[in-house]
């Protein structure tokens, strides 16, 4: 036996970390197809089937708890248009809704990077999310939930993508770039670091977050953002005050 | 019509987000190879509906966090370029790749038709 291998005496500290995926009902195939962009990216997923109440979000710690899960990522559609996204920790907070939007999914997107299916991905995170108190509980639970730990159970050992967030208008950005140490033209050129996108994109505006799982009190709320469903509304009654107009 | 418009009340509580996050935070002297967060000395300003310029600030993200976690897993010695000769299921199956380097190749063919 090696000298060298026995060093460890105290058990290493890991990081343990498993996340339950599912939705809500409504959700249309893009949303779908997001989820399982998602689940096939983060190999300590969970997926769940769909859960039928949209009323009654504090079943979900429970059923994070019945598989074994200290995150949950929650799709919830409204009107078939509208995602929202809550990304908590289960079973005692925090957690975060977000507005889902400008969803591109893997498969509409025809971009030629492809990665190992469950290799650790790097977290890149933009100096933002350190400016505010919210920006840096954000970056804490995507840690836990987007970051792969080194023991999922289909985890692969090798790094060959980044998955970026960046807030950029007060929205955060994810983007999902594989590594590419080589020219494939130029296999013998030296080494160079190059990157492709695979996908998928999303752009999520922070809503609330709240103390607990799935409720709680409120400990931020951004004031900026304003319900898809009020733009909407704008939108028809600009419509209907011009026609009124002209009707006149 | 005179309705006055409903002010929203802002939240903000930075106390109590700073509690939440010690809570849940994770052990401080884990190994960076545990999580594999890098963070992006840089804030990203561009316009946002500049689409080509917002990408390229994405990817120059990406690329600093690229090349700054291969010096950290090098010097952690943790695995990170996969060998020429390691073969495994793919996050995209082959049909799809195939899809799209058609749809690159079909793309091409209708350039040169065109010049």
């Amino acid at each position: 036996m090696d000298a060298d291998n026995d060093a460890p005496i105290h058990p290493m500290k890991r990081n343990k970390q498993r996340v339950l995926l599912l939705s809500s009902r409504g959700v249309t195939q893009r949303m779908r197809h997001l989820m399982s962009d998602l689940e096939a990216l983060l190999p300590h997923a969970k997926k769940e089937s769909k859960l039928d109440s949209k009323s009654q979000l504090h079943l979900l710690p429970e059923l994070a708890d019945l598989n074994n899960c200290n995150n949950a990522l929650y799709f919830e559609a409204r009107r078939h248009e509208d995602l929202y996204m809550w990304a908590a920790k289960t079973p005692n907070g925090p957690s975060i809704k977000l507005h889902v939007q400008n969803v591109h999914t893997m498969d509409e997107l025809k971009m030629t990077g492809n990665c190992l299916k469950g290799s650790r991905g790097i977290l890149s995170f933009d100096k933002v999310f350190d400016d505010t108190e919210w920006g840096k509980l954000t970056k804490e639970v995507f840690t836990h939930i987007f970051g792969v730990p080194p023991m999922a159970r289909r985890a692969k050992p090798f790094i060959d993508h980044v998955l970026t967030f960046s807030i950029l208008d007060s929205k955060i950005w994810f983007r999902n770039f594989q590594i590419l140490e080589k020219d494939p033209q130029q296999p013998n050129a030296p080494p160079k670091t190059s990157l492709v996108e695979i996908g998928p994109r999303f752009v999520l505006t922070p809503i609330r977050v709240f103390e607990g799982a799935f409720g709680g009190a409120t400990v931020y709320s951004n004031p900026e953002f304003i319900t898809p469903t009020a733009v909407r509304t704008l939108i028809r009654q600009r419509k209907g005050d011009k026609y009124g107009k002209r009707k006149d | 019509e005179d309705a006055i418009p409903k002010r929203k009340i802002e939240v903000d509580n930075t106390d109590a987000l700073r509690r939440i996050r010690e809570t849940i935070q994770l052990n401080p002297s884990l190994p960076w190879t545990e999580t594999l967060v890098i963070s992006f000395p840089q804030t990203i300003e561009v316009d946002v509906d500049d689409d080509l310029n917002r990408e390229l600030a994405f990817y120059k993200q990406a690329l600093y966090s690229a090349d700054r976690a291969r010096t950290l897993a090098a010097s952690q010695s943790l695995p990170f370029t996969r060998p020429a000769d390691y073969f495994a299921e793919m996050l995209k199956s082959d049909a799809h790749m195939e899809r799209i380097r058609s749809r690159l190749l079909d793309e091409r063919a209708g350039i040169k038709k065109s010049e």
